[in-house]
């Protein structure tokens, strides 16, 4: 994975860059309130409650149906010209795209941003076949050119300031070096344009797919995603089996609902709602759509009795936006594609559960997320649920287990009790890290506190408490 | 067995002993506060809100020499399929002609919408018109029929599903960004200026 962590070391990335990287932390605590205030004011103006009961339910229902639901979105593509493919694995997926790359001697593709392309790692593929791969999205543009990942689910780049940019920019594009966010823009909308012209093959996810048109419908602001479906000849979308909605005007209501809950607009800037090919009374278009089905471990989170109700997530990033963990390391902490509490609780589904450790314990459980997510997802509950599933599979970390029994060992016997704490307390802890293996993970990933002078149990004799 | 036999077979798997949810129903588009207001009134409301222009008209002859004195300070012009159609106007004129040219290398497109959204201040427009005349010019004009303003998206859709084009794109303000630090741009991609030329119901069309 090109974020250079796994969730295996979410700790220690989490405080590397909270100490190395303070800016990191104000540029995603002012884009995650403002995101956030924006969802507040969208709400206030809709029944909001109703249109999350809804939301809840059509994805309810279409989960408890999922099947029916594929085989029909499948025969209305293949009506409309489309054609389908299923891909049980991300190699299969990736396979699946060499072969119409193969087949149609593509030299180029433009990107629209799409998290599912990121979690079956498309680019680095594209570039192992010698296909020119671009990022169109201004944000995934700018990280592409650092080789970052996104770090948000719907603003990739909330993590880099406009200083950043201005820098990047002007390393790479010639801009001035104070130039404003409207030359930094103007000069990306050139480069990308002439990729744009040029591309073979446009590439991007789908926000929701309409069983009964079959309709993938997508949600942007700037016109990259209308543009990487209109002009390259052939289109390829890759789409997460849980996307599915039963109508197209059931698409409605989700199109309106993510948006409020993603960036506060009544709707995105511009709605793509794509069919298949281009028909013949039509003047332009792509001659070729493809559809890739995705599961991933999407059907090992459908299996799960608890774990399943993630499914109905819209991505809006409403929960990232919330967190307070979150708003302190934006997402690369997290070690992969989904982060904040969403990722949380779909990881153990995708990745496997020892490999998502130990991400259901990176919330503090407040509950923030639950109370904005549009399609209720229980998301306390589910990180709840993991973690005891971890426990079960023998998956806690081993200094937890020891340190638990060694707490309740010393907590049932006052006296030894106390002699541990007047050592701990005349030990400075960062010398106790080395001395304690179980304290030493702890320490290296925080600042110390000074230890009291005294014992609670003094203080509480003594009078001071 | 098929990639898609095994996924189906996994989800009918792990579907057996979960209980059925019933369809909640249409979605009503509910609102806290009441919306009387006529369609083409919330249309622009939400749609100047999100950057965009509106002219209106309720003579055709009028709305075409408005269009050709706002293209006369720019080169070249590219016109939709369905713009240069019986139901707009102006498309014949010389000034137009003249200026003609592939959207690509165009200042300003010129579209015809098939209709438009009070609800979420969109335009609905259908790709018989040409695609790239709707995205590549960094202006777009669009010819829009005031009775052909849905209140609510849905209907919309619905009308449209019976005779769905390949692409369906709707467009509901100027393109913008705000991945640079946070700051609102316009005409990242897409046209950094929409402006919908209403056509009322009732008006004199010659």
């Amino acid at each position: 994975m090109s974020c250079g962590s796994t969730p295996g070391q979410y700790r220690n990335e989490a405080a590397r860059t909270i100490r190395e990287e303070p800016q990191v932390r104000d540029s995603v605590t002012k884009a995650t309130l403002t995101f956030d205030a924006h969802r507040v004011e969208a709400f206030a103006q809709i029944d909001s409650e109703r249109w999350r009961d809804w939301a809840r339910d059509v994805k309810t229902h279409l989960l408890t149906h999922l099947d029916t639901y594929l085989e029909e979105a499948e025969a209305q593509l293949i009506a409309n010209g489309a054609k389908v493919h299923w891909a049980e694995t991300a190699e299969d997926a990736l396979e699946i795209l060499a072969g119409i790359i193969r087949e149609h001697g593509i030299k180029s593709a433009v990107k629209a941003k799409s998290m599912l392309s990121e979690e079956l790692q498309v680019n680095p593929h594209l570039e192992k076949l010698g296909v020119d791969v671009r990022e169109t999205d201004l944000g995934e543009y700018i990280l592409q050119l650092l080789g970052e990942p996104p770090s948000h689910i719907v603003g990739p780049a909330i993590h880099k300031s406009l200083e950043d940019c201005r820098e990047l920019f002007h390393e790479r594009l010639g801009t001035p070096v104070n130039a404003e966010p409207d030359e930094l823009a103007a000069a990306a909308r050139e480069a990308l344009r002439k990729d744009f012209l040029a591309a073979d093959l446009g590439i991007s996810g789908g926000n929701f797919m309409a069983a009964d048109t079959g309709t993938i419908a997508l949600i942007e602001n700037e016109g990259n995603i209308r543009l990487s479906t209109s002009l390259p000849r052939v289109h390829v979308a890759f789409v997460g089996i849980e996307k599915l909605v039963p109508t197209l005007t059931d698409v409605a209501g989700f199109v309106q609902l993510t948006s409020r809950a993603a960036t506060g607009q009544p709707v995105g800037n511009y709605v793509s709602l794509i069919q298949g090919p281009k028909k013949a009374n039509e003047p332009d278009g792509p001659e070729e759509v493809h559809v890739v089905l995705v599961d991933n471990g999407r059907t090992k989170l459908l299996a799960d009795d608890e774990a399943w109700e993630a499914l109905r997530c819209v991505r809006c990033g409403a929960c990232l936006n919330i967190c307070p963990v979150y708003r302190q390391t934006g997402g690369h902490a997290y070690g992969w594609t989904y982060s904040g509490p969403i990722g949380a609780i779909i990881a153990p589904g995708i990745l496997g559960l020892e490999e998502s450790m130990p991400l259901p314990h990176a919330s503090s459980l407040c509950g923030a997320c639950a109370d904005v997510c549009p399609v209720r997802i229980p998301i306390p509950d589910l990180l709840v649920h993991w973690r005891e599933k971890a426990v079960t599979a023998g998956l806690a970390p081993k200094s937890e287990t020891l340190g638990l029994k060694a707490y309740s060992a010393l907590a049932q016997r006052p006296k030894l009790f106390n002699t541990a704490g007047a050592i701990m307390r005349r030990a400075p802890l960062e010398l106790g890290g080395r001395a304690l293996p179980i304290l030493s993970g702890w320490v290296l990933e925080r600042a110390a506190p000074e230890p009291s002078a005294k014992s609670f149990m003094q203080m509480w004799e003594e009078g001071i408490v | 067995m098929s990639a898609r036999d095994r996924i189906l077979g996994r989800v009918r798997e792990a579907l057996a002993e979960r209980k059925q949810e019933a369809h909640p129903g249409p979605f009503g588009g509910w609102r806290s506060e009441g919306e009387d207001s006529p369609a083409v009134d919330r249309f622009i409301q939400l749609f100047e809100a999100a950057g965009g222009e509106v002219v209106r008209f309720d003579d055709d002859a009028v709305a075409a020499a408005w269009v050709i004195d706002f293209v006369s300070k720019y080169d070249a012009v590219s016109m939709g399929r369905l713009a240069r159609g019986p139901t707009a106007v102006g498309a014949e004129s010389p000034e137009l002609v003249l200026k003609s040219a592939d959207p690509a290398d165009s200042d300003v497109g010129i579209s015809l919408a098939y209709g438009a959204v009070a609800e979420t201040g969109s335009l609905i427009m259908t790709p018989q018109d040409g695609r790239r005349a709707q995205l590549l010019p960094p202006v777009h004009v669009v010819w829009v029929e005031e009775k052909m303003i849905f209140p609510m998206l849905y209907q919309a859709l619905s009308t449209l599903g019976k005779d769905l084009p390949s692409a369906v794109g709707l467009h509901s303000g100027p393109s913008k960004s705000a991945d640079i630090g946070q700051i609102l741009v316009k005409g990242v991609h897409g046209p950094g200026r929409l402006i919908a030329v209403l056509l009322a119901a009732k008006r004199n069309s010659t």
